[in-house]
């Protein structure tokens, strides 16, 4: 592992008064993992400042740090020359530091408005002055651009999870703040709302306040952060200002090693056709069809909302089709719900795990043979001897580690989750494999694990259809690449070779297009499709 | 990592007999255990009468009973995530039709039309058979109004809970009692002791009646359902339903045929409840069932299944029923008040969920301190 750049040491003559936060020396440890290891960095006002890094990297941690969800077990932070100690979020919020997270607290049953106004209502007497409120949140929203995003009285429940943030936003915002977090703001956005996220922080930027902006998308970054921070494994490896840096640098240091070493593949593909889908249409799809082979990986790429995931679930029959046909073998099979798509070879392991792949209170053993449970019981008894026994046959296979077979799953890491929820369906023995984010919040080492054995079922003759936003993981596995957009397909190409751009233009063709389209319309007086 | 063991393979499994003892009893039910054992012993320092056969077989034993059934039949309903309100109403139905089948050989329906069932007449077994099927097909009435018309389960048997009360009425021939009394055969399910005989008094006891039909029955049923809960692929369906039936969908399982399953199960054992009232009140009476769903549910909570499901077992529900025998049996032997009893079963209640959640929550630091990072 060769480090193509030193951590920069950040300036050290803090000007009294200057409203840096220096973070110096900050450690913070788990049990089995070091999730910070000496981390010094300044956060300056008037600036963005990008942190990046994969999943594990200590990102998060270090954003729980600064919102006071966790206390560093040494360093400090220091805002000119006083040294901060939050107990919680309170206290952070007190001292100008705002975090928002992906998910932010909203409250259901009441709207926007009152959403944002939350805990300091405008009163008249007892009562809520809703005049008052309604016109002081029309006036904020106003301000920024949001007023047609965000609609003021639409209920907290009714909120897409981009509103909610923009909600949060606008707390923040009204609030008097310093520092200001951002953790993934856009991954949720449509770029409309994400143009004027950024006009947002860049009008927070120029009053001064320091934005920390946490995102995976790195040509984003490129465009609004001043300085980009980069963590692995918890440890800092590179400060730079951004417009020194480009794609590939910030990834190889993201990474640390070069992505060829992950992707391990020894193509297998055959000639036999194993899953068709032919002209899928269903509240989401517009006529889909395709084919996998036997020893195929086709990965399917597309931005949020392309359809991906629910081609998977329509296909699994978890969601309905209303028409359009499904072949395995060359056999059409009709797959009314996902037990009949087991019954015909198919497995499915979902893209959020603990949702919907796991249930979490239950054994390690249990999550294993819940797909082939009927078939370990005569006369409706469990045979637990073999169950135990295929449990640990595939549990060893996939290296899952787990102190025992009765390991409640919710315990495990990530990593070792998603082995699990895989071990699943290698043990239900099917002809084609669906992966959706297959590694979503998983460290580096154990997606190297999965990405092997991937390789491997590919190798064993299964037709494996991959759903990743990961471009790497889709470029690095894929013999086959297809890519998704508004519930339709927008283009085939091949695995190797193709580049992250080839698959980005057709990811977002149609999008550039309508878009194109509706400012003609527009500029021609409104006239629409 | 202190993680990295490799995970235990099935040969490793050579435990020792209290371990094994435990096992059985299940970890997590070790402090009802010793709640029990607890209460016992302060019970008995008080007052020794009640390690008397005459208390334990004759008091005891027969009034966990109706409670303990319910009980039972509500911890698969409840460990799957779901509740059932309406088992008490169930029981009322069950007690009625059972009584009708066997005095009049015929099942009234609403409408006071009868369907004639005479080879019946004065069968024991075939009454129980009415009583149970009566107390499935309920249970397949609020499967379905859970699964195909998707209503939330405390909202579906609360309201079944009142239609079934009426239904009760609705099939007692012109809304009145059943006397079951001219069947002996039917009543020795009450007042029936195995081995009235046996040589226990030896042992140092007195008054040694036998063991009373009725706690037979009880720990037969308990059997049962222990077995289906954790042996069978249904009982492990319960499980994974109750812990995420999002997931449990995804792996294949039919969830409407198996929750209609489960309240069938529910409904069973009501039914059967209610035709052991009948026995016992010597009456198939439309009110005999009437708020027993509050002890059974309590009593299944109190076991320690959890409230968003995926956890409980049949082990726990029985010894918590027990314990709340216990605590009722030894207060009416101390003579405290049944107002004061009902105040410490209610507290009971709220102190074992909380503990649960104290635990559950100090487990839960312990988790994310781990998966953090």
């Amino acid at each position: 592992m060769t480090l193509t750049a030193l951590p920069e040491v950040p300036a050290a003559e803090p000007t009294v008064g200057s409203g840096v936060l220096e973070i110096r020396g900050v450690s913070k440890a788990f049990p089995n993992v070091q999730a910070l290891d000496d981390v010094s960095l300044d956060v300056r006002p008037g600036e963005v400042l990008a942190f990046l890094g994969e999943n594990g990297a200590g990102k998060s941690t270090l954003l729980k740090i600064l919102n006071g969800d966790y206390q560093p077990d040494v360093g400090t932070l220091t805002i000119d020359g006083e040294e901060l100690h939050f107990a919680n979020p309170r206290e952070a919020r007190a001292a100008g530091i705002r975090v928002i997270y992906q998910e932010p607290e909203i409250i259901p049953g009441v709207d926007v408005a009152e959403n944002i106004f939350a805990g300091e209502l405008p009163k008249r007497g007892p009562f809520i002055d809703r005049r008052e409120l309604n016109r002081r949140t029309a006036a904020e929203l106003a301000e920024y651009g949001f007023e047609k995003v965000l609609p003021r009285g639409r209920m907290g429940d009714e909120l897409s999870s981009a509103q909610r943030q923009l909600v949060e936003i606008m707390r923040a915002v009204k609030s008097k703040m310093r520092i200001l977090a951002l953790d993934e703001p856009t991954s949720s956005l449509t770029d409309d709302e994400v143009d004027r996220l950024f006009a947002l922080v860049r009008r927070l930027k120029a009053d001064g306040v320091a934005i920390i902006y946490v995102s995976h998308r790195l040509h984003e970054i490129l465009q609004l952060a001043d300085r980009v921070a980069i963590l692995r494994d918890g440890k800092l490896v590179m400060v730079s200002q951004a417009e020194d840096l480009t794609e590939d640098e910030i990834v190889r240091n993201m990474v640390g090693r070069d992505l060829g070493e992950v992707f391990d593949r020894h193509p297998a593909a055959s000639d036999r056709v194993v899953l068709e889908v032919h002209d899928i249409k269903s509240d989401w799809h517009k006529g889909v069809s395709f084919d996998i082979k036997a020893g195929e990986i086709v990965g399917f790429a597309g931005l949020i909302g392309a359809g991906r995931s629910e081609l998977a679930k329509v296909i699994f029959g978890e969601l309905p089709m209303t028409s359009g046909s499904v072949s395995i073998e060359g056999c059409e099979v009709h797959i009314g719900q996902p037990s009949n798509a087991i019954a015909e070879g198919i497995g499915f392991a979902p893209e959020d795990r603990k949702r919907e792949g796991l249930v979490l209170v239950r054994s390690v053993m249990e999550n294993t043979t819940m797909a082939i449970l009927r078939r370990l019981t005569r006369f409706r008894i469990v045979q637990r001897r073999l169950e135990r026994q295929i449990a640990a046959d595939y549990v060893e296979r996939l290296n899952v580690r787990t102190p025992s077979l009765d390991q409640e799953v919710g315990k495990l890491s990530g990593g070792n989750q998603q082995k699990v929820v895989l071990a699943r369906w290698l043990a239900a023995k099917p002809k084609v494999l669906i992966l959706d984010e297959p590694t979503r919040g998983i460290d580096v080492g154990a997606k190297a694990e999965i990405y092997r054995l991937i390789d491997a079922l590919a190798n064993e003759g299964l037709a494996i259809m991959l759903i990743s936003s990961e471009l790497p993981e889709v470029l690095g596995m894929s013999d086959r690449i297809i890519v998704m957009q508004g519930g339709r397909i927008t283009g085939e190409l091949p695995g190797p070779g193709t580049t992250e751009k080839q698959v980005l233009e057709l990811a977002m063709h149609e999008h550039l297009k309508a878009r194109r389209a509706a400012a003609e319309a527009a500029a021609f007086g409104g006239e629409k499709e | 990592m202190s993680e990295t063991q490799p995970a235990a393979l099935p040969g490793d499994e050579r435990v020792s007999p209290i371990r094994r003892v435990i096992n059985i009893v299940g970890v997590d039910n070790l402090s009802l255990v010793f709640a029990l054992i607890g209460i016992i012993a302060v019970i008995v320092w008080l007052q020794p009468l009640f390690l008397s056969w005459q208390n334990l077989m004759n008091s005891l034993s027969q009034s966990i009973v109706i409670v303990g059934l319910l009980a039972i039949g509500e911890t698969v309903v409840i460990v799957a995530g779901m509740l059932d309100i309406s088992v008490g109403s169930i029981a009322s139905v069950a007690s009625v039709t059972a009584a009708s089948a066997i005095t009049m050989g015929a099942i009234t329906m609403p409408g006071d039309f009868q369907i004639p069932l005479p080879f019946i007449q004065g069968s024991m077994p075939a009454a129980i058979v009415v009583g149970i099927l009566t107390g499935v097909a309920l249970g397949v009435i609020n499967g379905l109004i859970v699964t195909k018309l998707h209503v939330n389960p405390i909202i579906a048997t609360l309201g079944t809970l009142a239609a079934f009360a009426g239904l009760a009425f609705l099939v007692a021939p012109d809304g009145k009692p059943v006397g079951v009394v001219t069947q002996p055969d039917f009543t020795w399910l009450a007042t029936g002791r195995l081995f009235p005989d046996a040589p226990l008094p030896a042992l140092g006891g007195r008054g040694w009646t036998g063991v009373p039909i009725l706690f037979l029955v009880f720990i037969l049923v308990a059997g049962i359902y222990h077995v289906i809960m954790k042996y069978t692929d249904f009982g492990r369906a319960v499980y994974a339903i109750g812990g995420n039936d999002v997931a449990a969908r995804l792996a294949g399982m039919n969830l409407t045929r198996l929750k209609i399953g489960m309240y069938m199960l529910c409904g069973a054992t009501a039914g059967l409840a209610g035709v052991l009232l009948t026995a016992r009140t010597t009456s198939g009476n439309p009110i005999n069932g009437v708020g027993f769903e509050l002890q059974a549910i309590t009593a299944v909570f109190l076991g320690g299944a959890a409230t968003t499901g995926g956890k409980g077992t049949i082990v726990g529900t029985v010894l918590a029923v027990l314990l709340v025998g216990v605590l009722n049996n030894g207060m009416n032997l101390l003579g405290v008040g049944t107002f004061y009893q009902r105040v410490a079963l209610g507290v009971l209640l709220i102190a074992a969920v909380a503990l649960a959640q104290w635990r559950q929550a100090r487990a839960e630091r312990a988790r994310t301190r781990t998966a953090a990072a």
